[in-house]
């Protein structure tokens, strides 16, 4: 006889699979635990509005549990809204309680595993669940407990329960004991993961200390939240009967007619008519939903997925923006200069999907990393990705664009060298992840095509600046080799002829007025060089100086043929006509330079 | 030192008209012979190629004042080594140029990578002056040329002017390596001598004067060693111009041989146009293998590899020199130029050592066939 089949609770699989959720290995562990405490604490603030302020603490207290390790102190604490008392259990202690769970919206956690993950993986290696302080607006004072999950029960238990003074009017504080080892540096350091996510926040205030440095605070730089886009009604074509079936029992009792087109978006009477001449017996559309059988719904859903249907709304992907981007950036480090662009929301294998790219040459890296491979930072709905990079659709996408063209030095097939950083933003309210950890974007055709466009725009924009800098150096160049080739070549034919020191004199002199007037215009060209670079690094410094919502943006698309207006910036369009014009005279400066090339050639 | 003192000449005058160029802040230019086989020009009665109206213009401007400054530093050693008599390689005077900059910080900015950099400044000068590196004084190493016969008596004028004659016929079967100044050296025949052999194959001549080819034959038999250096176009044309005798060039049937190795021998080389004139010796003639030798002889041949680039660029090159040089576009050398249309076509070669097919018992086989063909005037 077989044995007796049992069910376990969803806690149960995932306690023994906490591989599976990013506790594969000591330091992912402590990296995982920090992330899913800020994510949560990001999608908090931003659901109600409030500015985050978050701060991060990571002490090495003793020794851990598990061989090899140390025991870990993890603390996040915010400035959000709180969590009230009857759900801090099934936030911290229930898998799948989430309050995002499948609505479409473009939020960091989607279903209510991590969190819940980083208790049990407390409760599994140091045999306590997770210290909560939060206190709401509504609450005098906070409330501290402890929270563990039962696991045979997938449900939190609340212990050691009090009520305590805390200096803010609302947040939450969280600190687990963990068993783990702490990697600060590297790319799937902790370091790496908190940076990461202060540039695709520039509305984050963060404040971290980690183990023995000092403590680090990375203000904000933008003082809007992002408004989160109300999720759109499902499109029929992203979905399964299952699915479409399930759908209906939201609605009550009205047609199948009227249920396609409040369903559904991109559903109208249009799309009725040709669900008709597609096939479909007219008389469907009148039943009730609440009468139709399985096999009616089937008969809609099949002839529904002939049709051909608008592609679904953008409208529920947000954006960090060029402006905000680009000020984050600046907060990576001593950045030389940088590109932005944000593309326009688009519709990848049927989602709706944006992709921001901003790149950056950093002064320290480069010293070092200057034939090393460029540093890529992966953000999917604003979280960092740092694992199992290769597999990426971002880093694909990366690869496949020339970079070459862009000036930078690029191995065949692989990433670009150089002191950058390539930072890559997917938001889409259903990025399609290759595992449950959420570590690499599974790479379809159409979605690295759309990560390349962004790549290329960025890396036409970079080139500017690359070509601004080796069009100065090849002129300075130029002078220093008249200076110094000029003396040694009439001190030689002098020597051959046995002129007298008169002749070498006028001779030298002559040469230097035949290669000063190139010099001259080198120096001319130089200066026009210069000064054009100068003014777009101004420019994107003056929009990184002005705070607040002042409309300035970067310019997005390069108007070769721009006309050259003097204009004072006032607002948004001068200023777009200004990057214009830093545009065309650099074209203006290049052109010359060529036709120069041309008549030495 | 005749040439000697022309080089010097001209030296000075371009360095004259460099110098009152510039004191009057006038833009100097100079003018270089191209070297190149669009500038090449073919005149049978003559024989070989000759320059076309092509120059190439150097003007003194911010890109170029670095050559022209390594031109005249460069220039000034060589001028130096033809004052004293000095002789060097490119590759010594490379190194001595390295040397210069080395003692002399300011003229740091000159120095030479590599001894391509140094080669092609030495290349630069003599087009300019239309001069060869052998009249600054540069010499390659004597490669090629190896030379056996009983009857030749060579007399060279060494540089101090004191004369050593070397009797060919005393030097048993060690060769006679003719120097790439053939301008020093005379030549006597002690005896008629009845033809002059030149094999492509260093190995094969070895062999046939091992087996007592120059004992049996008033010839003499020389190497060339692949495509003929300097040395061996100098030396054949001093045996064509002093000892008046038919010369034969025996190679394989190949488009490499017979357009690299046999045409520059007979007309010189793109190249070096301006030198061909005693770099070349126009009455060699092509005594095989030829195409109706390997029927006639059941010599063993082999179609080309399709896969061997080497093999199939020769072809190609074969297809562009008929259309293009004016070596084998001159009607007058139909017979080679046929030889080339028949490689084409037929996609076929054999080698020279193909004769050791014919009757592998007797190793005097190949030279028999060799004098019959001579005898026969079976040659091209």
């Amino acid at each position: 006889m077989a044995k007796s089949i049992t069910s376990s609770s969803t806690a149960e699989y995932f306690s023994k699979n906490l591989q599976q959720v990013g506790f594969s290995s000591q330091t992912k562990a402590i990296l995982t635990t920090v992330k899913e405490a800020v994510d949560n604490s990001l999608d908090a603030c931003e659901e109600e509005g409030i500015l985050p302020e978050i701060s991060v603490t990571i002490e090495k207290v003793g020794a851990g549990t598990l061989k090899n390790s140390d025991l870990i102190k993890v603390r996040v604490e915010d400035n959000g809204p709180g969590i009230g008392a009857d759900d801090i259990t099934r936030v911290y202690g229930e898998y799948l309680a989430s309050s995002k769970f499948g609505r479409g919206r473009c939020s960091r956690g989607q279903q209510g595993i991590g969190i819940s993950a980083a208790t049990t993986w407390a409760q599994l290696t140091n045999a306590t669940g997770v210290k909560v302080i939060s206190k709401t607006k509504e609450m005098r004072l906070a409330i501290s407990c402890v929270v563990e999950v039962d696991i045979k029960h997938n449900k939190g238990v609340m212990k050691n329960k009090e009520t305590i003074k805390w200096d803010r009017s609302h947040g939450v504080a969280v600190e687990f004991l963990v068993d783990g080892r702490a990697q600060v540096g590297g790319e799937g350091g902790l370091q790496t993961y908190l940076n990461g996510t202060a540039l695709v926040n520039p509305h984050l205030k963060l404040t971290y200390k980690l183990l023995d440095n000092e403590p680090v605070t990375i203000d904000r730089v933008s003082q809007t939240v992002p408004e989160i886009p109300d999720a759109t009604a499902p499109h029929p074509h992203t979905m399964k009967l299952g699915e479409f079936i399930a759908h209906s029992h939201l609605f009550g009792r009205i047609t199948i007619g009227e249920w396609l087109k409040k369903g559904f978006s991109r559903v109208t009477d249009g799309t009725l008519k040709e669900l008709v001449a597609g096939g479909l017996k007219r008389n469907l559309l009148g039943i009730s939903i609440d009468k139709a059988k399985d096999s009616d719904f089937r008969d809609v859903f099949t002839v529904i997925q002939k049709v051909p249907l608008m592609a679904p709304s953008t409208k529920s992907v947000l954006t960090i923006g060029e402006e905000s981007l680009s000020k984050s950036i600046m907060r990576l480090g001593n950045v030389d200069f940088f590109s932005v662009v944000t593309r326009r929301p688009t519709i990848c294998d049927f989602k709706p999907v944006v992709v921001e790219v901003a790149v950056a040459r950093l002064q320290e890296r480069s010293q070092e990393h200057s034939d090393s491979s460029v540093q890529v930072l992966r953000f999917a709905n604003r979280v960092p990705l740092q694992f199992d990079k290769s597999g990426c659709a971002i880093v694909k996408a990366i690869e496949s664009v020339n970079w070459k063209t862009y000036g930078l030095g690029q191995p065949k097939d692989s990433l670009p060298l150089g002191p950058y950083v390539i930072a890559v933003s997917l938001v889409s309210p259903f990025i399609k992840f290759k595992n449950a950890s959420k570590e690499t974007v599974d790479a379809s055709d159409e979605l690295v095509d759309e990560l390349r466009l962004a790549l290329i725009q960025a890396g036409q924009k970079l080139s500017r600046h690359i070509r601004a800098e080796a069009r100065a150096i090849d002129l300075e160049n130029k002078i220093r080799h008249i200076e110094q080739f000029g003396p040694i070549l009439v001190g030689g034919v002098c020597r051959i002829l046995g002129a007298p020191e008169a002749r070498k004199k006028k001779a030298t002199e002559g040469l230097m007025k035949l290669l000063g007037r190139e010099s001259r215009e080198a120096e001319k060209e130089l200066k026009v060089a210069m000064i054009g670079k100068e003014e777009l690094a101004a420019k994107q410094k003056k929009i990184l100086g002005e705070s607040g919502d002042e409309a300035q943006e970067l310019p997005t698309e390069a108007d070769e043929n721009a006309e050259v207006v003097e204009t004072k910036p006032t607002g948004k369009k001068a200023a777009k006509k200004v990057a214009k014009k830093a545009v065309g005279k650099k074209v203006s400066t290049s052109k010359k330079k060529s036709k120069q090339a041309e008549k030495s050639a | 030192m005749a040439r000697g003192e022309h080089v010097v000449k001209v030296s000075k005058e371009l360095c004259t008209m460099l110098l009152r160029d510039l004191e009057n802040a006038r833009r100097p230019v100079l003018e270089a012979t191209k070297c190149s086989l669009d500038n090449s020009r073919y005149d049978f009665k003559r024989g070989y190629l000759t320059p076309g109206p092509k120059k190439v213009r150097t003007e003194l401007n911010v890109s170029s004042v670095q050559k022209m400054s390594r031109a005249i530093f460069m220039l000034e050693i060589l001028l130096r080594n033809i004052e004293t008599g000095a002789v060097n390689t490119k590759r010594e005077l490379y190194y001595i140029s390295k040397g210069e900059i080395k003692h002399n910080p300011e003229l740091k900015p000159l120095d030479f990578a590599d001894q391509d950099e140094s080669d092609s400044i030495i290349d630069f000068i003599c087009e300019m002056m239309e001069c060869y590196r052998e009249d600054l004084n540069c010499y390659a190493n004597d490669r090629g040329g190896q030379t056996y016969s009983q009857q030749l008596v060579v007399t060279e004028t060494l540089p101090d002017g004191d004369k050593a004659v070397v009797d060919l016929s005393t030097l048993g079967t060690t060769p006679f390596q003719p120097k790439n100044r053939p301008q020093s050296l005379k030549l006597k025949a002690k005896k008629k001598i009845d033809f002059c052999l030149i094999v492509e194959s260093e190995g094969t001549a070895n062999t046939l004067v091992a087996n007592g080819f120059c004992k049996r034959n008033n010839a003499i038999l020389m190497g060339a060693q692949g495509v003929p250096s300097n040395a061996v176009r100098g030396w054949s044309r001093l045996i064509q111009e002093e000892l008046r005798i038919p010369i034969y060039f025996f190679g394989d049937l190949d488009a490499y041989t017979m357009q690299n190795i046999y045409r520059t021998l007979k007309a010189g080389s793109a190249s070096s146009l301006i030198r061909n004139s005693d770099f070349s010796a126009p009455e060699v003639r092509f005594l095989g293998v030829l195409p109706e030798d390997i029927k006639k002889y059941d010599l063993s041949d082999y179609p080309v590899k399709e896969n061997d680039i080497q093999e199939v660029r020769a072809l190609k090159k074969a297809d562009d020199a008929l259309k293009n040089d004016p070596f084998f576009k001159d009607k007058k050398n139909k017979e080679v130029s046929e030889i080339l249309k028949w490689l084409l076509k037929n996609k076929r070669r054999c080698e020279q050592q193909a004769l050791f097919t014919v009757n592998p018992r007797d190793p005097i086989m190949p030279e028999k066939i060799i004098v019959e063909k001579i005898k026969k005037g079976v040659y091209v």
